[in-house]
């Protein structure tokens, strides 16, 4: 009864095709509401709170090291949360607790451990263990304990075996650059709206241009052949990955030093100011970018 | 739980006791599956948090049967914790000061609010038995029962979950559209106290593999596809295939008719926890015992019914079997 992201289905039963159309019918269930991104577009208090929850989240990362499944599903939570319950915008504790309650029960649910004692001295929250365990009742209530979400990572697989790659080192090596991908875009708020197979779908085809240049083209094609991805979107939300991955290598090259935050950081600034001053590089263009690229794919596990 | 109306009990399900009930809003009718839940310093115990998530997937299957929503209620007050909990939200007193009783374990209940059906296979077949008009089931309504039953079941396989108490009871029925469900998915036995009232409940071992009968500890999906046997011979017969009323009996009930197992058939029978010397019989014609199927339907039965769980065909693969060749799958 575990549960693991990329199987959300089962932990020990390989991926079968009828469960995987299941996956494919389901997956806008586990999704921020249309109206929530219209309020991330419109109102300023959303925008900012979800950017401060983003923050509070990675800190939080950093000092208690939760791996990047907990966080993805702590956010997942959390935006279907906001999706179906105002939140009262004259208490600044609510995006705090709010935060603290979905990273509990995305752990509970991965079967890692939260403590919250820890997490509030690091912190400085001052929740005791009842209010928070309220509050995870209120989450579940709205979430209707729809708690196995659906995400990019439970295609993953699916769409990898569609490109046959004979090689599992080469495998693993686009999965994981392509999981990073996955991981930048939830933070980007315009790829909010696609689904989580086409935001995966794009991830590995962008992945793979970096990586694999010459296959890319009988990737792409199998990916934009498989019957139950809309073609426009997928073709929608792959030019916006790939702008977000050319302005990732951009500020590759004009800072050393990266962090998620910061990436989250620029990437704000970004979707504020309009897309209209950023260029997309593709790989062709920029070789050497690419090369710093390899580096960082080779250190990243 | 003031949004329920709860009108009679209508079964006593493994964890807890299920109530037909009205929602006061809209009229309709529920299935109130009520379990108990230990809330400790920690929240809501994670166990709990994946089984009923997983329980809140798989009824996304039109052949299970629909978990609506789910309420937690505090045993103390009978009000539902979410009323409290919004009006918490909109309150300043949250902020570090509601600990005056942080390290007692916190009795709660968790409500499985269900969609009702009025009916199940059990009482089905018994109008066809006993009823006014008493008559059997027609094949095709049979071969669309199992089809939907075999769905079902593939569905739960597929999402690594077994039912394991499969039995007409569970299967309730929608007879206008002639819709078949599955109902009373087990949760895991991690999570909740089992109610008291649960033990002077007569469990049926008319649906119960022999594997589990004597006393295997590592059992599987098979044990599904044995119950789903029974219950199609029995559609097809109008009473149960093995009407056993001890685990013995029920052992020797199928050993007259299939045989008595031998390390030839089933290898590693004799060396199972309650395996003992048992009189030696001759598998019999299986087909007399269910005189109105048809050749396909026999076959298909007997596969179900294989001794070695190993060899007994997956839910996924009855699918595929002859016998539903004459079925319009489309319309499933």
């Amino acid at each position: 009864m575990d549960f693991d992201l990329e199987n959300p289905l089962t932990s020990s039963i390989e991926i079968q095709s009828d469960s995987i159309t299941g996956l494919f019918d389901s997956e806008s269930d586990y999704m921020p509401s249309r109206s929530f991104l219209q309020c991330l577009e419109a109102s300023a208090f959303y925008h900012s709170f979800r950017q401060d929850a983003i923050s509070t989240l990675f800190h939080a990362r950093s000092s208690r090291n939760y791996d990047h499944f907990v966080l993805y599903l702590a956010i997942n939570y959390m935006d279907r949360f906001i999706s179906r319950q105002e939140i009262p915008q004259e208490k600044p504790w609510v995006p705090q607790l709010l935060v603290i309650a979905c990273l509990s029960l995305a752990a509970k649910m991965k079967n890692k451990h939260f403590l919250i004692s820890d997490f509030q001295k690091e912190e400085g929250f001052i929740f005791d263990a009842q209010t928070i365990s309220r509050m995870e009742l209120v989450i579940l209530d709205a979430l209707n304990w729809r708690m196995r979400s659906i995400t990019p990572f439970s295609f993953m697989s699916f769409f990898i075996s569609l490109f046959e790659i004979k090689d599992p080192p080469l495998t693993q090596i686009l999965k994981d650059r392509a999981a990073e991908i996955v991981f930048v875009a939830n933070n980007e708020m315009k790829l909010l709206e696609f689904k989580p197979s086409i935001i995966v779908a794009s991830a590995l085809l962008v992945a793979s241009h970096e990586l694999f240049p010459l296959q890319f083209p009988s990737f792409k094609c199998s990916i934009f052949s498989y019957e139950h991805v809309n073609k426009d979107k997928l073709l929608q939300c792959f030019n916006a990955v790939q702008e977000m991955v050319g302005l990732e290598w951009y500020q590759d090259i004009t800072s050393s030093s990266i962090s998620p935050l910061s990436v989250l950081d620029r990437h704000c600034r970004k979707s504020k100011s309009e897309t209209t001053n950023t260029t997309t590089f593709s790989s062709a263009e920029l070789p050497q970018e690419r090369a710093i690229k390899r580096r960082r794919i080779d250190g990243y596990n | 739980m003031e949004k329920y109306e709860k009108l009679e009990k209508i079964g006593e399900g493994t964890y807890g006791k299920v109530y037909k009930a009205k929602d006061k809003t809209t009229g309709t009718m529920v299935a109130l599956k009520k379990t108990r839940l230990e809330m400790d310093e920690e929240g809501i115990p994670p166990t709990a948090l994946r089984e009923v998530s997983l329980l809140q997937l798989l009824s996304q299957s039109l052949y299970v049967v629909r978990l609506l929503t789910v309420e937690h209620v505090d045993a103390s007050s009978d009000f539902s914790s979410t009323t409290s909990n919004k009006e918490n939200i909109h309150s300043n007193t949250t902020t570090g000061s509601n600990n005056n009783n942080n390290n007692t374990k916190n009795k709660s209940n968790l409500y499985l609010v269900f969609e009702y059906l009025d009916t199940d296979l059990k009482k089905f077949i018994d109008s066809h038995r006993k009823g006014p008009n008493p008559g059997p089931l027609s094949p095709s309504l049979i071969q669309s029962f199992l089809f939907q039953l075999c769905k079902g079941v593939a569905h739960c396989h597929s999402h690594g979950v077994l039912h394991r108490d499969l039995k007409p009871q569970n299967l309730l029925l929608d007879k206008d559209k002639g819709i078949l469900k599955i109902a009373d998915l087990g949760l895991g036995r991690s999570f909740t106290v089992p109610l008291k009232s649960y033990t002077h409940e007569i469990v049926t071992l008319w649906y119960r593999a022999p594997e589990v009968l004597l006393g295997s500890t590592h059992y599987s999906t098979a044990v599904d596809i044995w119950s789903v046997g029974c219950i199609f011979a029995e559609m097809v017969r109008r009473q149960a295939l093995f009407p056993g009323d001890s685990e013995f009996q029920q052992l020797l009930h199928i050993f007259r008719l299939l045989g008595t197992p031998t390390e030839q058939h089933w290898p590693g029978v004799t060396s199972l926890r309650d395996w003992h010397v048992y009189p030696q019989w001759e598998p019999q014609l299986l087909a007399r015992a269910v005189p109105s199927l048809g050749p396909d339907g026999v076959d298909l039965l007997s596969k179900m019914l294989k001794y070695d769980p190993a060899e007994r065909i997956s839910a996924k693969a009855a699918l595929d079997h002859p016998y539903f060749d004459t079925l319009d799958k489309s319309q499933y």
